[in-house]
């Protein structure tokens, strides 16, 4: 008989020969299709049955936390963008409102702050697809992935066509944003605006109550309100649970109690009403981009403040002071007085936190993530158990995890 | 100190929460405050448990994060944070209020020990591996305090101060020889 003690270091799973066990360990990952990047889950089976289900994490790490230690303020948006990869303009927005919050800055223009509000429901509705073409194919269905990807790539165009990134935007300043729209982005935003309903229409009419979805999802991974808030769930996980949590409405931030639009909740707390939050969730955040075009107000895009943005590039073309702000920033960056703050934003995936620690110099301290999918990831541990293997899968899927943010 | 914080006015929920605290953590309590964001309380280690079965009691039924800092070269050097809210299993209106708030615990220099919280909450189970994966301040308590991001035999702490950018290990270089540290940036 061959010894397989030496592969696991978990004291309950027991491989020693002799070993009187019905139960078989399985490793699932970290280079399996339906993990959504690298995720393994050692799983205890009972025949096929799930008795235990431990995720191992890690592969990812590449210390986003550390790097940001060691950049300036305005530098760390770059990194801090390539944490939750589906969503960065969610990060950067967190990591910027906290920065902001430390200075005392709460007159960023209202032009900024419609963009900002803009492109990160883009990013939610990006990521949203990016998820729901992903769970469809775990769960065989091919051809929605494609609907969903080909929205999908319209909103990287608009994005691409504003920033010049598809991916990693880091399009948000401390004060601001970046640089104006430019011309022509009305009209893209236009088009989308009025491309995305029918789209999620096709979308919803083939997956919403289709049979094997139901019956794949109806009743898999189910959790209670109680469970779900013991276990740390927010965002679209909690609120498949019945709990109305949604940060944009408790601690309105960017100006979105200005905003007219639901929180979609279901009681189910299985995989479908996750499913059906999520898909909700999009035609929500449609309706903000509508009313955000609307109101689309003009005048500046940062404050005007020459210690926290730098001038405009035709000034610095000519002014000498202009010119010595800019290499300031550039060389130095700029001071944030000393003290901590937690801010956090709705991610798509829930509650994004950042703890940001400030000893008065110019880079930050400590940022402190709350990855959302951290803790939506970890309740894996108590939603499988119980499940089938292919089951997994789907509540996997469910949870909508993003390795880039688990790991950091 | 804690006699003078007074809640943030619209801080409805967690009015009386101070004083409970208070007489909770006794010689434990350091300081409490009243900021932007939220109250805070910063506690020594052993007042944990008390203060935490007050904010229960008070509604603070999620734990939104653990996390560490690192505030070398200050004494007490490390802290962690723990930070709570008021979401209610029950909740149907998303507009309803929610409180917040923040507990700094400072754990001793030499050998940081803070008690776990897995009792109380199941999802304190990875983000306390993480903290003590990195920043070596170990969960008392905790059923299975192992690294999580970082490999099971590295060495180190990353996330402390006086750890490198770059590293403390030697460069890898394709066909099993081994480089030389990579020079840091400053």
């Amino acid at each position: 008989m061959i010894d397989l003690s030496a592969y696991t270091d978990n004291p309950d799973i027991n491989l020693s020969p002799g070993a009187a066990s019905d139960t078989l360990v399985l490793s699932m990952g970290p280079q399996h299709p339906s993990t959504h990047g690298v995720l393994r889950v050692m799983l205890k089976l009972d025949g096929e049955t799930v008795v235990e289900a431990e995720p191992e994490l890690g592969f990812l790490h590449t210390g986003i936390e550390k790097q940001a230690e060691n950049l300036f303020w305005q530098q760390a948006v770059t990194v801090v963008d390539r944490a939750d990869y589906l969503a960065p303009l969610s990060n950067s927005l967190c990591y910027v409102l906290a920065a902001e919050r430390l200075l005392g800055i709460d007159n960023v223009p209202k032009r900024a702050q419609v963009q900002r509000v803009i492109f990160t429901e883009l990013t939610r509705i990006a990521s949203h697809l990016v998820w729901l073409g992903t769970h469809a194919i775990d769960l065989g269905a091919m051809s929605n992935f494609f609907y969903a990807f080909e929205m999908r790539e319209r909103i990287l165009r608009i994005m691409e066509f504003v920033t010049g990134a598809r991916m990693h935007q880091s399009w948000f300043r401390i004060g601001g944003v970046a640089l104006d729209v430019p011309k022509g982005f009305l009209a893209l935003l236009d088009e989308f605006i009025v491309a995305f309903p029918p789209r999620l229409a096709d979308l919803r009419a083939i997956l919403e109550g289709n049979v094997i979805m139901m019956d794949r999802l109806v009743g898999v991974g189910t959790i209670d309100a109680t469970d779900a808030i013991a276990w740390g769930l927010t965002g679209p996980s909690l609120r498949a649970t019945g709990v109305a949590y949604d940060v944009r409405k408790a601690f309105p931030y960017s100006g979105y109690d200005e905003y007219d639009f639901e929180v979609p909740t279901h009681d189910g707390g299985d995989c479908y009403s996750r499913f059906l939050v999520r898909v909700r969730e999009m035609h929500e955040a449609w309706r903000i981009i509508k009313q955000a075009r609307e109101r689309f107000p003009g005048g500046p895009v940062t404050i005007d403040d020459r210690k926290i943005v730098s001038p405009p590039k035709t000034e610095i073309q000519h002014s000498m002071e202009a010119l010595i702000h800019h290499f300031k920033l550039v060389s130095s960056g700029f001071n944030i007085p000393e003290g901590h703050i937690y801010n956090c934003v709705e991610s798509p995936r829930g509650e994004l936190g950042m703890y940001v620690t400030s000893a008065g110099g110019n880079k930050p301290w400590r940022v402190r993530w709350r990855p959302p999918s951290f803790y939506n990831l970890q309740a894996l541990k108590r939603l499988a158990p119980g499940n089938l293997i292919a089951d997994v899968v789907a509540i996997i899927g469910s949870l909508d995890p993003v390795f880039g943010e688990v790991d950091r | 100190m804690p006699e003078t914080v007074h809640p943030h006015p619209d801080r409805a929920t967690t009015a009386g929460l101070m004083p409970a605290l208070e007489l909770a953590a006794g010689e434990g309590l350091l300081e409490a405050a009243s900021l932007d964001d939220m109250d805070e309380a910063a506690i020594l280690p052993g007042a944990l448990h008390a203060a935490v079965e007050t904010l229960r009691s008070f509604g603070f039924m999620h734990l939104l994060d653990v996390g560490g800092t690192d505030h070398l070269p200050l004494t007490p050097r490390f802290e962690v944070s723990y930070h709570f809210a008021t979401i209610d299993p029950m909740r149907r209106d998303p507009k309803a209020p929610v409180s917040r708030f923040r507990l700094r615990v400072f754990p001793q220099d030499q050998d940081p020990v803070v008690p776990s919280l897995t009792k109380y909450w199941p999802s304190a189970d990875w983000a306390e591996r993480e903290v003590y994966d990195l920043f070596g301040v170990r969960f008392d308590g905790h059923p299975d305090l192992k690294r999580i991001l970082m490999p099971d035999d590295w060495e180190g702490h990353p996330l402390r101060k006086d750890y490198p950018l770059r590293g403390t290990r030697q460069n890898f270089v394709p066909g099993g020889r081994v480089g030389p540290i990579p020079p840091t940036r400053d």
